[in-house]
């Protein structure tokens, strides 16, 4: 196949069977490092991860090997890392490492994509080789100015970036053990298991680079499905330090977390051109709420005011989200299209979009109490269920068989969505009883 | 994991009807009816523990916090007169139809209401052209009049005559004996029919659910690949037995006059085989739509899927089956045991929201 077939394909290599997709992707990777074929990548990388592809060791792979975790997500509903490295930077990093290093030498480090007694040895040299090139790099690199050698613009998040990877690749020996001990990822609940893990290597961290210490943090914090649930962690860990170090790491990672909870409440803001799916928004509120709570412990056991008035800030942009964009009209938008279906139309698109809203509603009933909505969320529920019990009653009045009886199902329906299976079975019941069933 | 498979039932009655319930606990569990001729239900897999749980069909609503949509249609059945596959299905349509199940549900009941009166009137035509065909009549005449018209209906009267003349009996005779075929073929339909009829869908489908999850399990590390195997393997063994009955069954018809001059004896063995069909497929409707469904998820709610088949898969009665299944199923549950399955949400022990929409929304496509 030529490689312009290949690229042509695009995203229609997401559908194709797995054996075929397997085929190639191997084929792609035997074709080498040219850009288009980056790019294809990039198009099937989140099939790729999918899939588990074993893709072949490549020595640019192994010099990714100890930031990988910190790679934007693929997936746009998994959390972003909180300190995020871009493909695209790497990819222009590495032929600068490549050349700095020199061909000879890499050959010299080809033993570590291989298993044997010698591998981890040669990977630790290699990135020990990696890590000083970056650091020239990292001192030379500017924010604002264009890098003629990475053809790329440097901005402040990639001068920190590459600082970054210099930092980590520094590390790299600790950062393979500590992906050892947080695996799989991601890792849903940090046992004891976990946090000594980290803790011991932490330690060792601590003592050799102290500056590594918050990277390697965030890095433990990438591996995990949620990284807020690292900053309650910490508290059990003690990585040898003075409490003032301690203290200030962990007001820097705080800040990180409470940043990235900013950013997400942020991220479901309706415009006037679209308005955001409001189950959509439902989930993201819940989410947040339980990594605002979680933060929120954490931050108390800190005893540390500064970040109270943020995370009142970040309830409160959650609050005005639940109640403008979920709890708001949610009443006349379900009543509206129970109606419609009296009238004889059926709106599909319309019942749909109710039916998510009286779910949003029925998920906003569990975070409603801790963002202050549960009075408002009580009376918009009431209010819809009143109505809907109205139309209930008058659409069946006929029978479950009458003309009307889709209408009055479907309104008992709604009251499930709204207020669970008990209330809508009590009046199925109380209607039905009562009228020629 | 407990599954319907470690009770090893005799005959297809005692396996019982599955029923598209849309609450997590009971989707797919099946309704039987006791030694008093009331019906009863068998629930596996509850609260991770042994054995099955045979609730009175009554007493369900109690027993369980349940949808509205599954008290209409616990109703509905309660109801009927049977809990044959074909009852069920009945009542799983006009319980979908009403909209307890949402719009998506009311589309697809419709849609399969609308297929099955095509398929009616296709098989009556199909089977008057045989009719004819069998007396050495043309029936271009009537295509041409249309059948629905009062000239075609007028036409097909008259050569209808001439047929049962041909064939030594008289017309109403002939017309009864068609009609009764029909009623049995309906969900069947002619191996020549131009659109087949919806159990010829299913077994193909059922063929096609065998290969992926072959192919699935087939090097795959997980440990729900055993459990993938077995599934595939009882997929096998079912499509064997359906394509069987099926082949007998369209030799039956391909001899249309034989069957119409020995129709006494020919009825039984029709309907028999009929019957057992909708038996033998009873259930994988709603399995295989979830496994198309998982194929395109990852690999860890592919494993989830893949158990949850196993929990309900219709496996074949002893009586049906020559190797036993029920004891290859006990084999792999010691092997491959797993601790937790959460139906309701943790933190509220309310029903899970999102995977009754999950349900329903595969519950839709596989009406």
């Amino acid at each position: 196949m030529d490689i312009k077939d290949l690229i042509a394909l695009g995203d229609k290599l997401l559908y194709i069977d797995e054996a075929k997709f397997r085929q190639i992707v191997e084929l792609l990777e035997q074709m080498g490092d040219h850009p288009d074929i980056q790019r294809t990548i990039a198009v099937i990388r989140p099939r790729m991860v999918e899939l588990r592809i074993h893709r072949r060791p490549t020595m640019k792979r192994l010099f990714c090997d100890p930031f990988e975790d910190l790679f934007e997500a693929l997936d746009s509903a998994a959390p972003l890392p909180l300190s995020v490295i871009e493909r695209t930077l790497m990819n222009s990093l590495w032929p600068l490492v490549e050349e700095k290093i020199g061909r000879a030498k890499l050959k010299g480090y080809h033993g570590a994509l291989h298993d044997g007694p010698q591998r981890d040895n040669i990977a630790d040299a290699f990135w020990m080789d990696a890590a000083e090139v970056m650091a020239g790099l990292s001192a030379g690199s500017e924010a604002g100015r264009f890098d003629g050698a990475m053809e790329l613009r440097l901005n402040p998040d990639r001068v920190r970036a590459i600082a970054d990877i210099a930092t980590i690749l520094s590390i790299a020996p600790e950062i393979r053990d500590l992906k050892a001990v947080l695996s799989p990822k991601p890792v849903t609940k940090l046992h004891k298991d976990h946090i000594d893990g980290v803790r011991d290597i932490g330690r060792k961290v601590a003592r050799a680079r102290p500056e590594a210490l918050k990277i390697f943090v965030l890095v433990a914090a990438a591996r995990l499905s949620n990284p807020s649930i690292l900053l309650g962690g910490l508290h059990d860990m003690d990585f040898g330090q003075k409490p003032a170090e301690r203290g200030k790491l962990l007001m820097e990672l705080t800040d990180t977390v409470v940043g990235q909870i900013e950013d997400r409440s942020r991220s479901l803001k309706a415009t006037p051109d679209a308005v955001p799916d409001r189950l959509a928004v439902a989930d993201l509120a819940v989410d947040l709420v339980a990594s605002l709570d979680a933060t929120r412990n954490a931050v108390e056991l800190t005893r540390n005011k500064a970040f109270d008035q943020r995370l009142k800030e970040v309830r409160h942009s959650i609050h005005d989200m639940v109640k403008t964009q979920v709890i708001a009209d949610a009443d006349s938008g379900i009543v509206t299209a129970v109606a419609r279906l009296t009238g004889g139309t059926n709106d599909k698109a319309q019942l749909l979009e109710a039916e998510n809203q009286a779910r949003a509603l029925r998920k906003c009933a569990t975070i409603a109490d801790s963002l202050g909505l549960r009075g408002e969320l009580k009376t918009v529920t009431q209010k819809a269920t009143g109505s809907l019990t109205d139309q209930a009653r008058k659409a069946l009045a006929a029978g479950p068989t009458g003309s009307t009886s889709r209408a009055g199902f479907t309104a008992i329906r709604m009251i499930e969505l709204l207020s669970g299976p008990a209330e809508a079975n009590k009046l199925m019941d109380e209607i039905l009883s009562k009228g020629p069933r | 994991m407990r599954s319907l498979t470690n009770f090893a039932p005799s005959t297809f009655e005692e396996r019982g009807a599955a029923v598209a319930f849309t609450t997590p606990v009971l989707a797919q569990t099946r309704v039987r009816k006791d030694s008093r001729e009331q019906l009863e239900v068998l629930i596996p897999n509850l609260s991770e523990g042994r054995g099955i749980y045979v609730v009175p069909w009554k007493s369900l609503p109690l027993a369980f916090p349940m949808t509205a949509h599954d008290r209409m249609l616990h109703d509905l059945i309660a109801k009927g007169e049977g809990c044959s596959p074909d009852d069920i299905r009945k009542a799983v349509l006009s319980a979908a139809r009403c909209g307890l199940a949402g719009p998506h549900a009311v589309e697809a009941a419709e849609a399969a209401l609308g297929d099955d009166e095509e398929q009616r009137l296709l098989i009556n035509y199909q089977l008057i052209v045989e009719a004819l065909k069998s007396a050495g009549l043309e029936s271009t005449d009537i295509l041409r009049a249309g059948l629905a018209s009062a000239e075609g209906q007028k036409l097909t009267r008259d050569l209808m005559s001439k047929a049962a003349g041909k064939l030594g009996m008289d017309p109403p005779e002939l017309y009864a004996r068609i009609a009764e075929l029909a009623g049995y073929m309906e969900s069947i339909g002619l191996a020549t029919s131009p659109k087949p009829a919806r159990l010829r869908r299913l077994m193909r489908d059922l063929n096609s659910f065998r290969d992926s999850m072959t192919e699935w399990a087939t090097d795959n590390v997980s440990e729900a690949a055993p459990i993938g195997g077995f599934c595939a393997e009882v997929a096998e063994h079912t499509v064997n037995h359906a394509r069987n009955v099926m082949t007998q069954l369209d030799q039956s018809v391909a001899a249309f006059e034989t069957l119409l001059r020995q129709w006494d004896v020919k009825r039984g063995v029709v309907r028999k085989a009929t019957t057992r069909l909708s038996w033998l497929l009873d259930g994988w409707e709603y399995l295989i739509v979830l496994w198309a469904d998982a194929v395109t998820r990852s690999r860890h709610e592919q494993d989830m899927a893949v158990n949850e088949i196993f929990r309900v898969i219709p496996l074949l009665p002893r009586d049906e089956a020559r190797i036993e299944l029920a004891l290859a199923a006990e084999k792999l549950l010691s092997n491959n045991r797993r601790s937790v399955r959460a139906y309701v949400d943790w933190r509220s022990g309310q029903l899970d929201v999102d995977l009754v929409m999950r349900i329903e929304t595969i519950k839709g496509r596989a009406a």
